[in-house]
């Protein structure tokens, strides 16, 4: 991918994390002080259900580009970054997928 | 004593801070911890999934002393991200880069982050 379109990438999966997450983190704080069929409950609701899989799915495409920024500005043994930036990429495709499958087959 | 004139990197122990550089650091630590927070949110999913009695022990853990300060700090990274973000944004769009304005929206990038964390935690958990 070239530099500007993961530049422009990354604002715009920031625009759609933030308010999501923002959502999603409040709702499980709230959800905090309620017991397990509560929060059964709350995710019976179907379009919650997929923004908490869009969540996971768009900010780990934020997080692969801000870390692989970091990765840049930190790791100078080129060996050592593509492992790390390998490792992110595989991590934040997995991480979304069992999520998926948890919310759509398990909870 | 080194005697060559090139410039060296910022030494963190003399170094003297602003709220610019703060920020700048704190954007992207916050950054890392809010990947734990996610991470976080991934465990409390998939332990849901395990059912009753491992998500009431798993209540039992988040809602002690040290799970509500991990909570706590991760709204914290939240709030802090999210406004920092926007002045990022602002910065993209191409205003604020008067040092004055900057000093004064990261000011308030810090004390609204604190604002924000309160009013949180008050509308999420009804106080603590």
């Amino acid at each position: 991918m070239n530099e500007t379109r993961k530049w422009i990438l990354h604002r715009v999966t920031a625009i759609i994390v933030a308010p999501l997450y923002a959502w999603f983190y409040f709702s499980l704080v709230s959800l905090s002080t309620k017991n397990y069929t509560e929060a059964i409950y709350f995710f019976t609701n179907p379009l919650f259900k997929i923004l908490a899989i869009l969540l996971f799915f768009v900010s780990f495409i934020h997080i692969r580009i801000s870390l692989g920024e970091i990765f840049e500005d930190y790791i100078h043994v080129k060996k050592i970054k593509d492992v790390a930036n390998i490792f992110t990429i595989i991590s934040s495709i997995i991480i979304p997928l069992i999520i998926l499958f948890l919310l759509m087959y398990k909870i | 004593m080194n005697d060559s004139k090139n410039p060296i990197s910022p030494h963190l122990q003399i170094y003297r801070w602003h709220v610019s550089s703060l920020l700048s650091i704190t954007h992207r630590i916050s950054g890392i911890i809010n990947l734990f927070a996610l991470i976080l949110i991934f465990f409390w999913l998939l332990i849901l999934s395990f059912g009753e009695s491992n998500y009431e022990t798993f209540l039992l853990m988040i809602n002690s002393f040290f799970g509500k300060f991990i909570l706590i700090g991760f709204t914290w990274s939240m709030c802090f991200q999210i406004l920092s973000g926007i002045r990022h944004l602002v910065w993209d769009l191409g205003y604020g880069f008067e040092i004055k304005t900057a000093n004064i929206s990261g000011v308030i990038v810090i004390i609204f982050s604190l604002v924000l964390t309160t009013t949180f935690w008050i509308f999420a958990r009804g106080f603590i």
